[in-house]
C-alpha cells in the first residue's frame, strides 16, 4: 500500500509517496538519502535513530513514516545552518570531545536538543535522564554530558 | 531493519476504530505507540495484515479526576502520566512504575499506558529473531507443543514484565474494554488468562479505552529490580497499596500486594495482603514475614525465562515486597502527619 | 631533550577531533550509508546447529526467486579459501558446521527484503552431532572433537614460559595464595555494525569498502582470495569508510568480507553486506573466555617470590588471531610488579562456541583480573595493606623484567600515590562501601606481534602552506587522525587544521600492520613525525639559500619560517613554498617515512623487548554494595596513567573514560550468554551495556614521563582504560562486604550468593 503524506521536514513543507510499512528511519535514510539519522539496532534499544517529532525525541526506527503526516520532523541535517555553521549543540559536542566514532552522535545530539529546547538549564541528572535511551560505546558518556552542559555557555539556543 | 508489509488504517474517532475492529479478523492489531508491537513485528513474532492506528484518537489521551476516581485514557503517553500531579499524589506507585519504563527520550513519549498493559509477555526463548526460532521446534507461544523454559509444561509460562500493569493491579485499578455497541469494565486482577500464549482475557474485537483507579485514601509504592538504570525490564517488581484505619492510628485497614515479572501476569497475593489487615504500620517484623511469604507464593509461578537466575529472582521477591511495603507504610504515616 | 608542555604550540592541546564536525552534522559516511550504482544486497545464512553434518543443501527455490542474482552454497567456494590465524575457517562451510555462527550459504539480491526471503528458501538437511561447550571438558581425553582431523581439541600453540625457578620461589615464600578465576565472553558492541562492499572493475581489479582496522593486511587476505579464484596479478584496493567503533573487532578479515567478494565476483556487480544488530551479536566474536589457575607468593616483607599461572582459553570453533592473545597475557604475567620467578602455561581449546577474537586489551584484562585479584588476597594473607603491598613490588624506571622487557620510563609509583590520595580521601567507612585498586602494564610503543611493527607515512605540502599526510594508520574514532595532525603541525610550525590526514585508502596510503596494541599514537605518530622532519629539512635547505644562513638555524612557528633574532629573515611558509615549487629548478616538498620501532620479536622462550616503551597505570574505585540485593554501585573511579606525553588531553581523556566504562561493563554487567553454543542475548536489552544513567564519575589524571622513544614523548593509551577495571572492582567489593567474586561478571546474584555463604 502506498500513501501520500505531507509533513514538515527540517523546516520545509513537503509531500512524499510512501509505503505503509516504512518506518520513519527507513524513509529518511533509504528513500530520502538523509543518512545522518543512524540505525544501531532497529528495535528501540540504542537511540542512534533519534529524531524530533513535534518537539519530542523519538526513535525513528519504531515510528511509522505514515504517522508523521501533518507533523514537524527535525533531523540532524536540519540543525546546522544553510551556511554550514554548526548549531551550538553540535559545536559543543565537537569542542568537548562528545564525539569519537560518531555513530551515536546524531541521535545523542537530537536527544540533547529536545531536552535543551524544553529546559535550557538542565543539570547533570536531567541530562542523564534525557540521554538514557542513547547508547554510546566509545566515550563513557562523560564528555557527552560536558558537551550538553557547555551549550549554556555558548549563547544558548539558536532557533 | 524492515517491517513486514501490512495495511495501515487510521480511523478518525473511537466509533471508527470499533467499527473496524468489529469487521476485521484476528489478523488486525491496534497500533498505539508501537514500541512493543513494532518490535515484535520486526522479529516476525506476528504478522498482522492490518494495523489500526490510534493516532487520531486524541479523545483517548487524558488524565482526569472524576467521582473519586482517576480516569486515564488508554492512549495517554507514559510521559504524561509521569508529569501528572494527580498521579503523583493519588497513585504514586503508577508514577514510580512509569518512570522506570525503558528510557525517557523514547518509550515515554511514544509508549502509551494502554500499550504498556497490553504489551505481550516475554521469554528469552521466544523473543528471538525469526532465524533463531526457525532452528528448532516451535514452542507453545510460537504455535507448537513444547516449552523451552519449563520441561513438560502444558502451556506457555512467558513472563509479564509490564511495570504499569503491576502498579495498576496494586492500586486496584479496573479497565474499560469497548466493543462495537457494548462496553465492559474488568478489574485488572481478573483480566488475565492462565496461558501465556494469549495472556489477556479479551477479544480481538475489543479496544482498551480507559483505566480507572478509585481514590481510596491510602498510599502506594512500587519497587523494581533491574540490572541497569534504563532500557531494562524488571526481573522482579512489586507494587503495594496500604491504607490506615480512620479510628485506630497506625493500623492497616486495607492492603494489596502485587508481584510482577514473576509469572504470566502480575500476581495479586490475596493471602499475604489479607494478613496485613489490622497490623501496625510500623511493624517491620510483620512486613518481613509477609515479604517472605510473598516470595513463597510468587515463586511457584516463575520459570527461568527472563534473564538472571530463577533462584535469585525468587529471593528478590521478598526484598522488593519488603521495600514496597516500607515505602507505602512510610507514605501513609507521613500523610497522617 | 624532552620539552615541557608550555613549549609546545600544538602538541598537548585540546584540539577537537578533526572529523567531529562532519560527524556532528550527520555527514560522515559509514558502511551503512554507502551505496554505489547497481549495488546488490548480500546476506549470509547461518547454521541452525552448534555441531552438525550437512547432508544436503538445496538452493533451487532461492535461485528461482525473482530479484535474486546469485546463491552461493559452500560447495561453490574454492577449497583453498580459508581465514584466520590457523587458516581453519572457510568463509562458507560445506560438509560440516562447528558453531551456530557458521556460514552455510549466501545470496545477493536486488534488495534486502528479497535477500532475506531467499535465505528462507534455502533448504538444508543437517545431521546433528554432539557439541562441546566447556573448554575444560573439551580438553578431556574422550571429549568429542570439534574438528575431526585434529587429535585433540587443544590447539598446538607454544604458549608457555618459565623464567627463574617457580618451585624454588614457592619454597622460599612466607605466604602463598592460590585460586581459580574465570572470565566470560563479552563483545565489542560497536554502534556501527560490521559490513563490506565489494566491487570489481572491468579488468577484474577489486575494490572493497570495509570496516577494517588492518587495511594493509586485509588487502593481503583479499589478494589471496582473488588468487584462489584464479585471478592472478590483480589489484586490491581497500577503502575504509568512517568506522562506527572498532575495539579490536576488525583485526581479522571475516567471512562477510570474503563472501561479499565472492558474490560480487559471481554476479559481476557490486555487493554490500551489512550486519543487523542480531547478526552483529551472533556472527562477530567475543573476548576469549578464560579459566585461570593462579598461585602467587611473597616473603615475610611482602616481596613477591613467584607467580605461577595456568590458563585455559575458549577458542571457539575456529582460530582467529585472537589465539595469540596469550603472548600479550605474558606481559602482565611476567612484568606487572617485580617478580623473578614466573611460569605461565596457556591452552587454547576448540569448542563449539562462537570463535573468540581480539578485543581492546588483547588478553591483558583477563590476565590482570586474576593477577590483581590474587595480589589483594596475598596482601591480606601477609597482613600488608594492599596499596603498600603494591608499592613494595612496583615496577621502576630503567629495569629489565624477567621476560627481557626493557622498561625505560615508568610512572607506576606516581600513579599509585595519586590513587591512594583519592581512595583515602573522603569520609569514614560507611557500611557496604569499599575501595579497591589494580595496576596495569601495557605495550605503549607498538608490539612486535607480526614480523613488522611498521607504519608508513607520505607527506606533501602544497603552495598554500597546507599539508596532506597519507598514513598507514587507522582512525576508528580513537583519534589517530588528530595525533598525526598535531605532531606534524608541531614539527612544521603549523596549526592542526592545516593538516589533512588521509587514512582511508590503500591506493594512496602506505603500508601499516594495523590499529592494534595501542600502537597508533606511537607508531603512526613516529612515522608522521619522521616524514615531517624530512620535509622540514628540505624546507630548511631551501630557505637556507634564500636567507643565506646555515639550514640548522632556520625555525618554524606560527606558519612562519624564520631565523631567530633576525627580523629581516622571516617569511610566511606558504610564500616560501610557492617559491620552491614555482620557479626554475624548483623542488617538490614531499617526503615519505617508514617507522618500525626499535622493539623485538619473541625469541623461542618468548623473551624479547616486545615494545619500545610500556604504559603504566593504576585504577582505584569506590563501590557501594547493596547487601539486600547484591547490586554493586560504582560511586567514584580514578584511572591514573603514565602516558609519556599527552598529545591531546581531550582525546586522551575520552579514551580513558570510554575504556573504563567498557571495563566496568566487563566487571559488572556484560556477558554473551551462550546456551549450548547459541547466543541468547543478541540485543541491547539483554546484553547490558552501561547506559547514560549508569555512567560513572571518572577522574583521569595523567603523568607525563616524556619517553625518549615516543613522538614528543608519547606512549599508547588506547587500551589501558579497560585493563585493570574488573580486578579493581572485585577488590572494592571485597573491601566493602568481605566477599570475593572470582567469576566475571560480578552480578548481583553472585554477590548475594557469596554473602549468604559467608553469613551462613
Ligand atoms: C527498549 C525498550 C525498553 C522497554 N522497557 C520497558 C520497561 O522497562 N517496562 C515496561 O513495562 N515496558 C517496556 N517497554 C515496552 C513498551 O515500550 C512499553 O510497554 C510501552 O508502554 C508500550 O506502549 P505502546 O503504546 O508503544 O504499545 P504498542 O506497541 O502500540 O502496543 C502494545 C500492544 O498492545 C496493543 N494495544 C495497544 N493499545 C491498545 C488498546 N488501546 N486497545 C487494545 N489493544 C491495544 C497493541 O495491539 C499491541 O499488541 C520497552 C520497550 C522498548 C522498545
Ligand atoms: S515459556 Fe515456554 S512456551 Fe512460553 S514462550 Fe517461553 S519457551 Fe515458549
Ligand atoms: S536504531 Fe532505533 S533505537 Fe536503535
Ligand atoms: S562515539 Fe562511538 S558510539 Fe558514541
Amino acid at each position: 500500500m502506498t500513501t501520500n503524506i505531507s509533513f514538515i521536514l527540517n523546516g520545509v513543507e513537503l509531500s512524499y509517496e510512501i509505503k505503509d510499512h516504512w518506518t520513519l528511519s527507513h524513509l529518511l535514510r533509504e528513500e530520502m538519502g538523509l543518512i545522518g539519522t543512524k540505525e544501531g539496532c532497529g528495535n528501540g534499544e540504542c537511540g542512534a535513530c533519534t529524531v524530533i517529532v513535534d518537539k519530542l525525541a523519538v526513535n525513528s526506527c519504531l515510528y511509522l513514516a505514515i504517522e508523521v503526516e501533518g507533523k514537524t520532523v527535525e533531523t540532524i541535517e536540519g540543525l546546522s545552518s544553510t551556511e554550514g555553521s554548526l548549531h551550538p549543540i553540535q559545536q559543543s559536542f565537537v569542542d568537548n570531545g562528545g564525539i569519537q566514532c560518531g555513530f551515536c552522535s546524531p541521535g545523542m545530539i537530537m536527544s540533547s536538543k529536545a531536552l535543551l529546547d524544553e529546559n535550557p538549564d538542565a543539570d547533570r541528572e536531567e541530562i542523564k535522564h534525557a540521554l538514557a535511551g542513547n547508547i554510546c560505546r566509545c566515550t563513557g558518556y562523560i564528555q557527552i554530558f560536558e558537551s550538553v552542559e557547555a551549550v549554556k555557555g555558548m549563547g544558548g539556543q539558536n532557533e | 531493519m524492515r517491517l513486514p508489509r501490512f495495511e495501515y488504517l487510521e480511523p478518525s474517532d473511537l466509533e471508527g476504530v470499533l467499527n473496524l475492529l468489529a469487521t476485521q479478523g484476528d489478523d488486525t492489531k491496534i497500533l498505539a505507540g508501537g514500541t512493543d508491537l513494532l518490535v515484535r513485528m520486526k522479529k516476525g513474532l506476528l504478522k498482522p495484515k492490518t494495523l489500526i492506528s490510534l493516532k487520531a484518537l486524541n479523545e483517548l489521551s487524558y488524565i482526569n479526576e472524576e467521582d473519586g476516581c482517576i480516569k486515564i485514557g488508554a492512549r495517554t503517553p507514559i510521559a504524561d502520566i509521569i508529569a501528572s500531579d494527580l498521579i503523583q499524589k493519588e497513585a504514586f506507585a503508577l508514577f514510580e512504575a512509569c518512570e522506570k519504563i525503558g528510557a525517557i527520550s523514547i518509550q515515554h513519549y511514544r509508549g502509551t499506558i494502554g500499550g504498556n498493559i497490553l504489551q505481550d509477555n516475554r521469554c528469552i526463548h521466544y523473543n528471538q529473531s525469526e532465524f533463531h526460532r526457525s532452528g528448532r521446534q516451535p514452542c507453545h507461544k510460537d504455535g507448537g507443543k513444547i516449552c523451552y523454559a519449563r520441561d513438560e509444561a502444558d502451556r506457555c509460562n512467558s513472563t509479564c514484565q509490564s511495570d504499569g500493569a503491576t502498579a495498576l493491579m496494586a492500586l486496584g485499578a479496573s479497565i474499560t474494554l469497548a466493543k462495537k455497541g457494548t462496553e465492559r469494565v474488568v478489574e485488572i486482577a481478573n483480566f488475565y488468562t492462565t496461558d501465556g500464549i494469549m495472556p489477556f482475557a479479551m477479544e480481538s474485537s475489543e479496544l482498551l479505552t480507559e483505566i480507572v483507579i478509585s481514590i481510596q485514601g491510602g498510599k502506594s509504592s512500587y519497587k523494581r529490580l533491574a540490572y541497569r538504570s534504563a532500557i531494562d525490564y524488571p526481573i522482579v517488581c512489586a507494587g503495594v497499596f496500604l491504607s490506615a484505619s480512620d479510628t485506630k492510628k497506625d493500623e492497616i485497614e486495607d492492603a494489596r500486594i502485587v508481584v510482577g515479572a514473576m509469572g504470566r501476569s502480575p500476581l495479586f497475593l490475596v493471602q499475604e495482603s489479607f494478613s496485613l489487615k489490622g497490623k501496625n504500620l510500623n511493624d517491620t517484623e510483620v512486613f518481613k514475614k509477609v515479604a517472605d511469604s510473598s516470595m513463597n507464593s510468587a515463586s511457584t509461578f516463575a520459570v527461568h525465562n527472563v534473564g538472571s537466575t530463577l533462584e535469585y529472582r525468587c529471593v528478590m521477591v521478598s526484598e522488593m515486597v519488603l521495600q514496597a511495603l516500607k515505602g507505602a507504610a512510610q507514605a501513609v504515616v507521613a500523610a497522617k502527619g | 631533550m624532552s620539552k615541557k608542555n608550555s613549549e609546545f604550540s600544538v602538541v598537548g592541546k585540546r584540539i577537537p577531533k578533526l572529523d567531529a564536525a562532519q560527524k556532528a552534522m550527520g555527514r560522515a559516511e559509514y558502511i551503512q550509508d554507502i551505496k554505489v550504482p547497481g549495488m546488490l544486497y548480500g546476506r549470509i545464512l547461518y547454521s541452525k546447529y552448534a555441531s552438525a553434518k550437512i547432508i544436503k543443501i538445496d538452493i533451487s527455490k532461492a535461485v528461482a526467486l525473482p530479484g535474486v542474482h546469485t546463491v552461493l552454497p559452500g560447495e561453490d567456494v574454492p577449497e583453498k579459501m580459508k581465514m584466520g590465524f590457523y587458516k581453519d575457517n572457510p568463509p562458507i562451510k560445506k560438509d560440516k558446521v562447528c558453531s551456530f555462527r557458521d556460514e552455510v550459504a549466501a545470496v545477493a539480491a536486488i534488495n534486502p527484503e528479497i535477500a532475506k526471503k531467499a535465505l528462507d528458501l534455502i533448504e538444508i538437511e543437517y545431521e546433528e552431532q554432539i557439541g562441546i561447550f566447556d573448554p575444560e571438558k573439551a580438553m578431556e581425553k574422550d571429549a568429542p572433537l570439534v574438528h575431526e582431523h585434529t587429535k585433540s581439541n587443544v590447539l598446538k600453540l607454544p604458549w608457555n614460559i618459565h623464567y627463574g625457578d617457580v618451585d624454588k620461589g614457592e619454597k622460599e615464600s612466607a605466604f602463598v595464595v592460590e585460586d581459580r578465576f574465570t572470565t566470560t565472553g563479552v563483545t565489542h558492541c560497536c554502534m556501527g555494525t560490521s559490513g563490506a562492499l565489494a566491487l570489481f572493475d572491468a579488468t577484474e581489479n577489486l575494490t572493497v569498502y570495509t570496516n577494517t582496522q588492518i587495511p594493509s593486511l586485509a588487502q593481503k587476505d583479499f589478494l589471496e582470495t582473488l588468487k584462489v579464484l584464479g585471478l592472478k596479478n590483480k589489484r586490491v584496493r581497500v577503502i575504509k569508510p568512517i568506522i562506527g567503533g572498532g575495539f579490536g573487532s576488525k583485526l581479522d578479515t571475516y567471512a562477510y568480507e570474503h563472501v561479499a567478494i565472492l558474490l560480487a565476483y559471481k554476479c559481476r556487480k557490486p555487493v554490500k553486506i551489512v550486519f543487523d544488530r542480531v547478526e552483529e551479536f551472533k556472527a562477530t566474536s567475543t573476548r576469549q573466555p578464560t579459566v585461570t589457575y593462579i598461585k602467587q607468593g611473597c616473603d615475610k616483607n611482602g616481596k613477591l617470590t613467584f607467580r605461577d599461572i595456568r590458563m585455559v582459553l575458549d577458542n571457539g570453533a575456529y582460530t582467529s588471531w585472537g589465539a595469540t592473545t596469550p603472548t600479550v597475557m605474558m606481559m602482565p604475567i611476567s612484568s606487572l610488579y617485580r617478580v623473578k620467578n614466573v611460569r605461565y602455561d596457556a591452552k587454547c581449546v576448540y569448542t563449539n562456541n562462537t570463535y573468540s577474537q581480539a578485543m581492546r586489551g588483547y588478553g591483558n584484562p583477563q590476565a590482570t583480573f586474576a593477577i590483581e585479584s590474587n595480589i589483594d588476597m596475598l596482601a591480606e594473607e601477609a597482613g600488608i595493606d594492599p596499596i603498600e603491598f603494591r608499592r613494595i613490588n612496583q615496577n621502576v624506571p630503567n629495569e629489565t623484567t624477567p621476560q627481557d622487557f626493557k622498561i625505560t620510563t615508568c610512572g607506576l609509583a606516581e600513579c599509585i600515590n595519586e590513587v591512594e590520595k583519592e581512595l583515602k580521601s573522603g569520609t569514614a567507612k560507611e557500611k557496604g562501601v569499599g575501595v579497591g585498586m589494580a595496576s596495569l602494564i601495557h605495550v605503549g610503543g607498538g608490539a612486535r606481534i607480526y614480523k613488522s611493527d611498521g607504519c608508513g607515512a607520505i607527506l606533501k605540502m602544497d603552495d598554500y602552506g597546507k599539508v596532506d599526510i597519507f598514513t598507514g594508520g587507522t582512525d576508528m574514532g580513537q583519534g589517530m587522525d588528530n595525533i598525526t595532525a598535531q605532531i606534524v603541525a608541531e614539527e612544521l610550525g603549523l596549526s592542526a587544521e592545516d593538516i589533512n590526514v588521509v587514512h582511508t585508502d590503500t591506493d594512496i596510503c602506505p603500508w601499516d600492520v594495523g590499529a592494534h596494541a595501542s600502537r597508533s599514537t606511537f607508531v603512526a605518530g613516529n612515522a608522521a613525525l619522521g616524514a615531517a622532519k624530512k620535509v622540514k629539512q628540505k624546507i630548511q635547505e631551501f630557505a637556507s639559500k634564500f636567507f643565506d644562513v646555515p639550514a640548522k638555524e632556520i625555525q618554524f612557528k606560527d606558519k612562519l619560517v624564520f631565523v631567530p633574532g633576525d627580523q629581516e629573515k622571516s617569511m610566511p611558509i606558504d610564500k616560501l613554498l610557492r617559491k620552491a615549487h614555482f620557479s626554475q629548478n624548483g623542488t617538490m616538498l614531499m617526503a615519505d617515512y617508514f617507522y618500525d620501532p626499535d622493539n623485538e620479536s619473541f625469541r623461542k622462550d618468548f623473551k624479547c623487548n616486545l615494545s619500545a616503551t610500556y604504559t603504566f597505570g593504576v585504577h582505584g574505585v569506590k563501590v557501594k554494595v547493596d547487601e539486600e540485593t547484591g547490586k554493586v554501585e560504582v560511586l567514584d573511579y580514578i584511572a591514573a596513567h603514565d602516558v609519556g606525553q599527552a598529545i591531546n588531553p581531550l582525546l586522551l581523556e575520552g579514551q580513558v573514560y570510554g575504556g573504563v566504562l567498557m571495563g566496568l561493563g566487563y566487571a559488572l554487567t556484560e556477558e554473551v550468554v551462550q546456551k549450548n553454543g547459541e547466543n541468547m542475548n543478541a540485543n541491547f536489552r539483554d546484553y547490558k551495556l552501561f547506559t547514560a544513567k549508569d555512567a560513572v564519575n571518572i577522574k583521569a589524571p595523567v603523568f607525563e614521563t616524556a619517553d625518549e622513544a615516543g613522538p614528543f614523548g608519547a606512549k599508547g593509551i588506547g587500551e589501558p582504560g579497560c585493563v585493570p577495571t574488573a580486578p579493581a572492582v572485585a577488590n572494592a567489593v571485597y573491601d566493602a562486604v568481605g566477599v570475593r567474586i572470582k567469576d566475571l561478571p560480578i552480578t548481583p546474584e553472585k554477590v548475594l550468593a557469596a554473602l549468604k555463604e559467608k553469613n551462613g
